[in-house]
């Protein structure tokens, strides 16, 4: 499909590969314009959201953008929170993935319904009732409710990539390694522990993304002191809508462009996103 | 989504200290961190509002639930699944040429550039890719004639809708892609090569051998899409005009424009049920299609 | 007219400081203090206007003050401090009457008097919103108003009266405000059109309807900033908001409010600060200082200049671009309203889900 000789095939076939191709064009086309776009208009320099293209030119968003602090600070909170949260999910969730595997045990689902549901309750569900609970039990702190909430947000990530991982790893070699003379918690450590290491580093990553992007849980959660990146942005677009978003946008997509470079220099793309039983 | 990873392989009757170590910090923190919250939310969903006045009162009422009986309310449940379908359907549509290409493509330089592109939407912010949607998409943005091209015109209200689609997409299409490079992955590509090899014809071969192994894959890439765009909050925030509101932003104003706790609380239950259903029908359904591979 | 005489209304008109030549206003003496202060203020014009007088000030008293901007209508601001009240760290909130009169009943803001901020001294006492005990609650900053308005470049001929706004070529072309914001004005200005007033307002139902099943409605915003930017981009070309965000539209853009209509009424009210309650008696003073500060004549003016709003200080000099917005004293009785805020605040709850259940579903099949 993805290579058509002219020579091979019937009118169908060809018909096929050109929808294929444009298919294909348009999906890319439809995912990189809008950045393309905010890209363009970060220099415009009108003071309002006017037609596109620009006409005429300046750096003044840029100025605007960095003139403003609450975004490093709003950087600063959503790093250091995406990182405790990330850390305590993890931990969290990689030791219940460890036990969820471990066979059948009596109320084993239930446990497992446990802490795979907060995927499909809605944020704003969970943002809403944490706020309403925090006060009931005396929590003010800001910081403290959103880390509350976004471990709850994250730990279905970390248990479910530890899960996928652990299916690979025979329970034979655990039970070997009991059977050595080895405590159970050894045998955890030693072997359990190294081989789910892809799993665990995998669901960490995708509870770091998740945290550092969520916007309606830390809505309800957070305060003005106490603002995490997206919220920062929310909140200075929805009062005072201008182009500096386009500005914001741009660096976002540079700093991510770099962030994939190094992902793939340092841990290569394919692995993050595997290859697959037939690749390679 | 809910289904296990594992297959049971040994019936253990209990779990040792050890485990039971294990186990208890994460579900201790759930249990305080989302029971006890949605309990206590349930709860709240009972109490009066006074009107005028901030939070609830007290005494107890069902009121708040029998508001949201009004046939109205059953049409914002209705646009919200509505438009989450669609926006599924249209995502597998894009997602799957991204995939294929990248799953079975023989150069390096194209699957690099596929997974970085995928993995990079993935990383930057959604709120940024959001508004730069609306200066793109928006009445003033260059590619706004699409609107008229379709017979709604970028500056008409019904344009809102297609908004909020076009965000959704840009939100789901990247997390689909990369769940079906996967499932095409491990489709074996000498099968087809086999089938192609016998002189059935490429069109014949991706239908026949190809579509039915993909079909668990493509089944659970919807339905992680489809629940993904139904609780939503973002989006229709951003790109809705006021005009298209998901049931989570009607959450929203019940507490952040009227303060009206009690009333959001139920609307909150409400969607905490309905999405336990629809999540659960759909994984039975998919189980029921694709037994072997229910699990995404 | 819901407690408010003629004479307060030409009370206020020579309050706004229009027509009336002002005096250059004088600085009190700023105390040496440095004391951390929270301010809610909206975006746009405000936040900016704010900013440079806000600079000023902390170069010279080194109190330092951070900023938090409204994310909605000033009301929402209620439903964020409710939960974590008394731990709110808020000195000073921006706001207008209807949000100054559920602070009061929730007992959240701390009274101010003449002594402590001699500026008030200048401002006419119709302004302030007053306790049960008849304590000054409020800073009235500007007078403000909400009205109709289209963009002229937009609109082939003029409008007489927002009957007219049912007309096929408006279709999908009026920006009106979620019925939370502006406190349900716009619920108000429908009834009103119709016969209704507050207590009455089924009339303004039925028109919105009209409007709705039309496709009339193109845009419903919940800020200055959704509105400026919908006006701005041409979007839409009718609607009805606050005197403040059409000031900024007309900066761009050739607009014409309808404030003076034979059939309908503008709508005056205040905005100004609330001092919030706090433990620590240094930042209750220093939010007074901070709001006195903005009081004075010569501050009073150049906030509100950009703003296109009257000074509530009648020393100072207001915007002649707005002269033609607001009214002279004769034409106050004819064009001007002031609507029963604290009524209205009871009714929005329910306002809102009126327009959920039998609005929006019609703006959205329309």
């Amino acid at each position: 499909m993805t290579r058509m000789p002219p020579s091979v095939g019937t009118v169908v076939d060809w018909a096929a590969g050109v929808m294929f191709r444009i298919l294909f064009a348009a999906s890319v086309l439809f995912l990189v314009i809008p950045i393309v776009v905010s890209v363009v208009l970060s220099f415009d320099d009108r003071q309002f959201l006017g037609p596109f293209p620009p006409t005429q030119f300046s750096l003044r968003w840029y100025r605007s953008f960095l003139d403003n602090p609450a975004y490093l600070e709003g950087l600063i909170v959503s790093l250091k929170l995406a990182v405790l949260s990330t850390l305590i999910s993890t931990a969290a969730g990689a030791s219940a993935a460890y036990v969820l595997s471990a066979g059948r045990w009596p109320g084993r689902d239930v446990v497992e319904m446990l802490f795979l549901s907060p995927k499909f309750v809605p944020t704003v569900v969970i943002g809403f009732s944490i706020l309403g609970f925090a006060s009931a039990i005396q929590v003010f702190d800001p910081f403290t409710r959103l880390i509350m909430g976004h471990v709850v947000i994250t730990i279905p990530f970390t248990v479910r990539a530890t899960l996928a991982s652990l299916i690979g790893i025979k329970r034979s070699l655990m039970e070997a390694a009991i059977s050595l003379g080895a405590p159970p918690w050894r045998a955890f450590l030693d072997v359990t522990l190294p081989l789910a290491r892809t799993g665990i580093v995998a669901g960490g990553l995708m509870a770091f993304v998740l945290s550092f992007d969520e916007v309606a849980v830390s809505l309800f959660l957070s305060d003005p002191f106490t603002q995490t990146l997206p919220i920062v942005l929310v909140a200075e677009m929805r009062a005072n809508l201008n182009l500096t978003v386009a500005a914001v946008s741009t660096v976002f997509a540079a700093v991510t462009v770099l962030i994939v470079f190094f992902l793939d220099r340092v841990v290569g793309l394919d692995r993050v996103i595997g290859q697959g039983l037939y690749r390679g | 989504m809910i289904v296990s990873g594992l297959e049971a392989t040994v019936q253990q009757p209990r779990l040792s200290a050890f485990q039971w170590a294990l186990l208890a910090p994460g579900a201790v923190l759930l249990v305080v961190l989302l029971v006890a919250p949605i309990a206590l939310m349930a709860v709240v969903s009972f109490r009066p509002f006074i009107a005028g006045r901030v939070g609830s009162g007290a005494g107890w009422t069902v009121r708040n639930y029998t508001e949201l009986i009004e046939p109205a309310y059953a049409f914002y449940f209705y646009d919200t699944l509505r438009i989450g379908f669609i926006v599924s359907a249209i995502a597998l549509l894009l997602a799957t040429p991204l995939a294929w290409q990248a799953a079975r493509t023989k150069r390096r330089a194209m699957r690099v550039s596929i997974l970085g592109l995928l993995i990079g939407l993935l990383f930057m912010s959604l709120v940024a890719r959001l508004y730069a949607i609306q200066m793109t998409w928006g009445s003033n943005g260059p590619l706004a004639f699409f609107g008229t091209l379709i017979g709604i015109p970028a500056r008409s209200a019904g344009y809102a809708a297609i908004q909020v689609a076009i965000g959704l997409l840009h939100f789901v299409v990247p997390m689909a892609a990369i769940i079906l490079i996967g499932t095409f992955q491990n489709i074996n590509p000498k099968l087809e090569e086999a089938a192609a090899s016998l002189g059935a014809p490429r069109w014949r071969v991706a239908l026949t051998i190809t579509l039915p192994l993909a079909v668990p894959g493509l089944l659970s890439a919807f339905m992680i899409s489809f629940a993904m765009c139904i609780s939503n909050f973002v989006v229709p925030l951003i790109l809705g005009r006021g005009i298209v509101l998901f049931t989570t932003n009607l959450m929203y104003v019940r507490f952040s424009d009227v303060a009206n706790f009690p009333s959001g609380a139920a609307i909150g239950i409400i969607m905490f049920a309905l999405a336990g259903f629809v999540v659960y029908a759909l994984a039975g359904f998919v189980r029921w299609l694709a037994p072997a591979e229910a699990r995404p | 007219m819901n407690g408010l005489s003629r004479r307060d209304l030409l009370k206020i008109s020579a309050a706004t400081g229009l027509g009336s030549m002002g005096l250059p206003g004088v600085d009190p003496a700023l105390a040496q203090q440095g004391e951390q202060l929270l301010v809610v203020m909206w975006g746009a014009a405000w936040i900016e206007v704010s900013r440079k007088i806000v600079d000023a000030y902390v170069a010279k008293t080194g109190d330092k003050v951070a900023w938090e901007l409204h994310a909605g209508g000033a009301m929402a601001i209620v439903a964020k401090v409710k939960p974590a009240w008394p731990r709110v760290n808020y000195n000073l909130i921006s706001g207008w009457d209807p949000v100054f009169r559920a602070m009061i009943k929730e007992d959240w803001i701390e009274p101010v008097t003449l002594d402590e901020m001699p500026a008030l001294k200048d401002i006419p006492p119709v302004f302030f919103q007053k306790n049960d005990k008849g304590q000054l609650m409020s800073v009235p900053l500007s007078t403000a108003g909400a009205f109709w308005g289209y963009r002229t470049d937009l609109v082939d001929k003029p409008i007489e009266s927002i009957e007219q706004l049912l007309e096929p070529r408006f279709k999908g072309k009026l920006c009106v405000p979620f019925p939370v914001n502006l406190t349900g004005l716009l619920m108000l200005t429908l009834a009103m059109q119709r016969g209704g007033n507050e207590r009455n307002i089924e009339p303004g139902w039925q028109f919105l309807k009209e409007l709705a099943e039309r496709g009339q409605i193109g845009r419903v915003i919940n800020n200055n900033s959704e509105f400026i930017n919908a006006m701005s981009s041409g979007e839409t070309s009718v609607a009805f908001f606050n005197i403040g965000a059409w000031t900024q539209v007309r900066k761009q853009f050739p607009v014409k409010i309808m404030s003076k209509i034979k059939d309908n009424k503008g709508f005056l009210f205040n905005e100004g600060f609330a001092v919030i309650k706090q433990s620590d008696p240094k930042k209750v003073a220093a939010a007074k200082r901070l709001a006195n500060h903005f009081a004075t004549p010569e501050i009073n003016e150049q906030y509100n200049w950009p703003l296109g709003e009257g000074p509530t200080n009648p020393k100072s000099k207001a915007n002649p671009d707005i002269a033609d917005v607001f009214y002279k004293p004769d034409e106050l009785a004819q064009y001007a309203y002031i609507a029963d805020f604290e009524f209205m605040a009871s009714q929005v709850d329910s306002w809102a889900k009126r327009w959920e259940q039998e609005i929006a579903p019609l703006i959205r099949r329309s």
